[in-house]
């Protein structure tokens, strides 16, 4: 379970562009957050991928409460998440060839020598050529770059899966190849999904439920 | 290319051959000051220290074609030397000021919080006391000589890069990639080291070039105060001091040529900074977008 | 020189007389020379007229050479690429025109460009009223008393409230940003407006609202070529739809005709229909070809499920469709 309390977050503490929001996935299950831009649902998932502290509120992940965020979350509770974002181009560190861009979450946590097995095996699932993965990012499309970013949010095998309007610049047919190869990770490995996104059609279709923004439950605090 | 109705489309031509000029004539004065400064002292056999008193404030003649000082010393030797004390300051001190703006500019903006707010103030401190003051306070401490004027630039120049280095951290630290890494175990060192550091190391770059210039003319101003290299060694600064007297007499050789030595170089490397500048700039960097 | 024009410009919605087009491209290729002697064959023998009225919607996938196309046509590609073709706007060759021409009489006045990101295009740090007022100024030499009323009604036919003129682009909305671009776009009175992936990055409600604003220009007699890879914005607004893939036009169709019944009758086009959510949702195998090794045949033959071996020779278009095995045409085919 990924359980998010009555949720205060934002960049100005005096206007937090989440308030008081709860938000639950269930183990295995997949959620579309629905919403137009600018609305917060980008910030709630950068929240729930501990990327982002709140001002207030709490996070529970598989019945582990969640103490800190960024670098002050223990490296397995940051693990636990993979996460795509919408723009690759600012995704992806612009010096890495995509080959290193995926396989630099195992260097980080220690397990080089896996590296270039995973890569091969993610290559193939996401469809890039070997010939691809020797190019840096602004030699790629930015489908090609996307399906890249997907890799490496696979490559440490998280338990929840958090895509923020992945497929929003993209193309019919590359987003039906991202959505597809999410979805054969989640078969095998019974990871938990969070999708954000504006596009109703396509949540509707990927996921096993979608929320509207403005449905979530919210409760007001008195005097705030 | 056969097809007759080929056409190449040029770019504006408002914004191509001058920068490009500029870009040639400070990379050939530069090669020309730096195969100077490596080779002449060697391959010529010229003393510069040599004096001849009868031969004292000659204008440039064919033997002297810088003239002669006021103790009969042969200006362009001199001037040579003095240019390879200031090019050796000036690159010496932008190096160590670079990698000491850059360390701490980088440890202030990826920490952030207290250790950002320490750094930082720190580095208001040193900027609030006057350059040249400050510069002058640090070579009062030693004896005369080259390393006290490399330590006084270093001291009065890795501000500005401390400054530079931690904003672009600072706008860097906000990207998606650096969320990603993050989210991908990556340690505080790591995410510093293998993706902040690299993206900031252009700008660092840039600006230790350009810090060059600064740190010549520093070593000039404070050897022309009589507090930089010992009075008897050739440097640029020195030798522009020593000759003041002779201008008021209207004699202008003995400051114009080490002055010459000051302007031109620093002219050159700055104009190839901005060269690097330009390049820098991401929009040329992608020639081809599809 | 090709015996069959690829264009048959007759819509249904808005009748096109073939005497006039306001844009008439014809065999348009763009190659980049890389280093090292590579070529990249970006657009490749393009060809389509658009008429006054007229929405034509140039759809695909990322990299397949539609912004390079819509860059020749503007005259800003980079240095090392050559055109070869012809692109008629009015009687000016487009590809041939120098940049002075193109800045001067061209970008603005003929074609007005309707950006990709408007919040980029504007200039952060001056009112949309101001920045109208000096385009007006440069654009039509409307003295200077006119200047503030020419503003605002050039503000007005993008649908820019004038409540909002005198803000600066960050105090606005996303979909206000794309509209004082689109007012900035339209204030040369153009008669070609180019519009390259206007919706980019907008929800759902946004990219309607700006598409029909789009189609409403269209509408008062311009001519709109809309560059997007969004099929569901091609289809609220298309005339006509031009895929392209791997640097080639594969098919022009009528809207109706492409997203409705019989729908496309390439094998990528409808590749591509299929991968929509709302359909099959299924991608298609494989990826898009590099424009720097394109094959000598059909580019999309290695990913093409009726692929033979006539497929190793370039299709040459018939009615419209560059395949040697395309869907059946409706009525009257064979």
């Amino acid at each position: 379970m990924l359980e998010l309390s009555r949720i205060t977050a934002g960049y100005d503490r005096r206007a937090p562009v989440v308030r008081e929001v709860s938000l639950t996935v269930g183990a295995g299950r997949s959620v579309g957050l629905l919403g137009p831009s600018g609305c917060g649902k980008s910030t709630l998932a950068r929240v729930a991928a501990l990327l982002h502290r709140p001002d207030s509120g709490t996070v529970v992940i598989d019945g582990v409460p969640v103490r800190g965020w960024r670098h002050r979350a223990p490296r397995e509770q940051r693990t636990a998440f993979g996460v795509v974002f919408q723009q690759p181009r600012l995704a992806a560190d612009p010096r890495m060839r995509l080959a290193d861009l995926i396989a630099e979450p195992l260097r980080a946590t220690g397990r080089r020598d896996e590296a270039a097995a995973a890569v091969a095996g993610l290559a193939g699932r996401v469809g890039l050529s070997r010939e691809l993965l020797g190019r840096r990012p602004h030699e790629v499309s930015d489908g090609q770059l996307q399906r890249a970013c997907l890799a490496r949010a696979l490559v440490l095998r998280p338990r929840w899966l958090i895509c923020d309007e992945m497929t929003a610049m993209l193309d019919a047919s590359t987003s039906a190849a991202l959505v597809a190869a999410v979805e054969t990770y989640r078969a095998e490995s019974g990871a938990g999904l969070l999708a954000v996104g504006h596009d109703s059609v396509l949540l509707n279709r990927w996921c096993d439920e979608t929320v509207h923004w403005d449905e979530l439950p919210r409760e007001s605090r008195s005097g705030v | 290319m056969a097809d007759p109705r080929t056409r190449t489309r040029m770019a504006d031509p408002r914004t191509r051959t001058r920068p490009r000029t500029r870009t040639r004539v400070s990379a050939a004065v530069t090669a020309a000051v730096v195969l100077a400064v490596l080779v002449v002292p060697f391959a010529v056999p010229l003393d510069e220290q040599a004096v001849d008193l009868a031969a004292k404030l000659r204008p440039p003649s064919w033997d002297h074609p810088f003239g002669t000082d006021e103790v009969g010393r042969d200006l362009l030797p001199r001037s040579v030397y003095g240019l390879r004390v200031s090019l050796f300051v000036g690159v010496a001190a932008a190096l160590a000021a670079t990698v000491i703006g850059t360390a701490v500019g980088a440890v202030a903006g990826a920490l952030g919080g207290w250790a950002d707010r320490v750094l930082m103030r720190l580095v208001d401190l040193f900027s609030s006391v006057p350059h040249l003051l400050l510069g002058i306070f640090v070579v009062t401490m030693f004896r005369p000589g080259v390393w006290p004027v490399v330590a006084s630039v270093v001291v009065t120049h890795w501000l500005s890069t401390a400054r530079i280095v931690r904003a672009e951290v600072l706008s860097l630290r906000s990207r998606p990639y650096i969320d990603a890494a993050v989210s991908g175990g990556a340690s505080r060192w790591r995410v510093t080291v293998r993706h902040l550091l690299p993206a900031v190391l252009p700008q660092a770059g840039l600006a230790a070039v350009l810090m060059i210039p600064h740190a010549i003319w520093h070593e000039s101003a404070l050897s022309f105060l009589g507090l930089g290299l010992p009075t008897h060694q050739a440097s640029l600064g020195n030798m522009v001091q020593s000759a003041r007297g002779s201008l008021l007499a209207g004699d202008w050789w003995p400051t114009l040529f080490p002055g010459l030595f000051i302007i031109v170089p620093t002219l050159a490397v700055a104009g190839l900074a901005g060269a690097w500048r330009e390049r820098l700039n991401p929009r040329r960097r992608s020639e081809l977008s599809l | 020189m090709s015996p069959v024009n690829p264009v048959t410009p007759v819509s249904p919605v808005h009748p096109v007389s073939p005497t006039s087009p306001v844009l008439s491209v014809d065999n348009l290729s763009v190659r980049f020379r890389m280093r090292g002697g590579r070529q990249i064959a970006a657009v490749s023998d393009a060809s389509f007229a658009l008429a006054p009225g007229e929405c034509l919607a140039l759809i695909g996938e990322s990299g397949c050479g539609k912004s390079v196309l819509a860059s020749a046509l503007l005259g800003l590609l980079p240095r090392n690429a050559e055109t070869t073709g012809r692109a008629l706007l009015g009687d000016l060759d487009l590809l041939a025109a120098d940049e002075r021409t193109l800045a001067r009489t061209v970008r603005g006045r003929r074609i007005g460009l309707v950006p990709q990101s408007p919040s980029a295009h504007l200039t952060p740090v001056r009112t949309v009223r101001s920045q109208l007022e000096e385009t007006v100024r440069e654009l039509t030499g409307v003295p200077k008393a006119g200047l503030r009323e020419a503003a605002e009604a050039a503000a007005e036919r993008a649908a820019f409230p004038a409540t909002h003129l005198d803000r600066h682009p960050h105090q606005l909305s996303g979909g206000l940003a794309q509209r004082a671009a689109t007012a900035l776009a339209l204030v040369g009175d153009a008669p070609l407006l180019l519009a390259d992936e206007p919706t980019t990055g907008l929800d759902r409600d946004l990219v309607d609202r700006t598409v029909d604003e789009l189609r409403r220009h269209a509408d008062t007699g311009r001519a709109l070529l809309m560059i997007t890879h969004d099929l569901a914005a091609a289809r609220r607004i298309a005339d006509r739809v031009a895929v392209m893939y791997a640097g080639r036009i594969v098919e022009i169709a009528d809207a109706p005709a492409f997203f409705g019944a019989p729908g496309p009758r390439h094998p990528y086009a409808r590749a591509l229909l299929d991968a929509l959510p709302e359909r099959a949702f299924t991608p298609i195998p494989g990826m898009p070809p590099e424009l720097g090794d394109l094959p000598d045949g059909c580019a999309f033959a290695p990913r093409c499920a009726r692929a033979s071996a006539r497929c190793e020779t370039l299709p040459a278009p018939v009615d419209g469709v560059a395949c040697h095995h395309p869907e059946e045409a409706t009525a009257c085919s064979n």
